[in-house]
């Protein structure tokens, strides 16, 4: 790719376009640029794409996959039903060097959760991003929140919880119901439902899933959720 | 390059600049990689997540490519930039809302600028005037 990119940068014509490139070392004034009515072929229906997205999305017709990583993470809800629910330990390591390490030798313990399906009510979720809070709420209304895959690294969900057929003490390595298998020899536990009202969990670490949010609301906000 | 007579690097980036839709692949890469900022999620759980999970990174890292080929190789941006709106608009679904708007907004300004663009154009009016205004006295 590199050296193909070399040769139609230096020379301009092309079979595509032989009209350009000719005259710029001769008239330096000719340069290429943006033309406002072109451009808007492509920026309109662009825009209407866009539009439809966020509309579509808002109806809850549209999942859209969040995975984030790194970043001071709020998710709120007042009510999370769910099926399939896992949660084991691990350890991860940490970038070699990392000032984080202190004396831990570079390892932390992570818990992973994971829910197979899961319907929130009153989602809220905020994304710090530093000095200013992009908040994202839905299902407010009569439709909820629905999530799939919900996986979670090293968090502390808080929250008062109910189970269905837990089961504690499982090796990580044999979960069957979310689809997740941790970890041989580590312990786990693993539920049919899950219910968890007041849900409450912030963190630095991996949150990701397929989420229909209907009735979306982004906007920017001076405090989180 | 090497025929011309070196000008310094200065004029010579913009001789650059001025044959490519410089704007439009710089926005369109750097959406990207804003939305490759905000994911950053172990490939472990994406993997969990399964195929719209790979795609989360696969959408914004072909975001950052067809920057770059729009830059580079500016005799095909009409593909590019096709191409970077409608991967641009995937971000929504694949990659946290776009990049939380930011990263899908710039990919398809950045896009729109490079297929908008046109080589070899008569200057602008005022820079033609500051032209004739540099040969008259």
């Amino acid at each position: 790719m590199a050296p193909h990119s070399d040769v139609s940068s230096s020379t301009e014509p092309t079979p595509e376009n032989p009209e350009s490139g000719s005259t710029t070392s001769a008239d330096p004034q000719r340069r290429g640029r943006v033309r406002l009515r072109r451009a808007a072929v492509m920026a309109v229906p662009a825009t209407l794409a866009t539009v439809a997205l966020a509309v579509l999305t808002a109806e809850g017709a549209l999942g859209v996959q969040f995975a984030i990583s790194g970043m001071p993470f709020t998710v709120t809800a007042t009510e999370l039903n769910g099926t399939g629910f896992e949660q084991f330990g691990g350890l991860d390591n940490m970038a070699p060097g990392s000032p984080n390490a202190g004396d831990t030798g570079g390892q932390v313990l992570v818990v992973t959760s994971a829910i197979k399906n899961a319907t929130l009510t009153k989602l809220c979720q905020s994304v710090d991003l530093g000095g200013t809070n992009l908040l994202i709420t839905a299902g407010g209304g009569k439709e909820k929140v629905q999530a799939t895959d919900l996986t979670t690294d090293s968090t502390e969900l808080s929250g008062d919880a109910a189970f269905d057929d837990i089961e504690i003490g499982n090796d990580a390595s044999t979960l069957t119901r979310a689809g997740v298998k941790g970890p041989i020899g580590v312990f786990s536990q693993q539920a049919r439902t899950v219910r968890i009202a007041n849900l409450r969990q912030t963190n630095y670490a991996t949150t990701a899933g397929v989420f229909t949010l209907p009735g979306l609301k982004l906007r920017f906000s001076s405090s989180g959720c | 390059m090497s025929e011309r007579p070196r000008r310094g690097l200065r004029p010579a980036f913009r001789g650059w600049r001025s044959r490519r839709p410089f704007w439009g692949g710089l926005l369109l890469a750097l959406g990207g990689v804003e939305v490759l900022l905000t994911m950053r999620a172990s490939l472990k759980v994406v993997l969990h997540v399964g195929m719209q999970g790979v795609a989360g990174y696969l959408l914004p890292g072909l975001m950052v490519v067809l920057g770059l080929l729009v830059l580079f190789n500016p005799a095909q941006r009409l593909f590019y930039s096709i191409t970077g709106v409608l991967v641009s608009l995937g971000t929504w679904m694949t990659s946290n809302l776009g990049g939380f708007l930011l990263g899908l907004l710039c990919g398809v300004v950045g896009s729109c600028l490079a297929f908008g663009w046109l080589p070899d154009q008569e200057p602008r009016r005022r820079l033609r005037r500051r032209a004739a205004k540099a040969v008259a006295p």
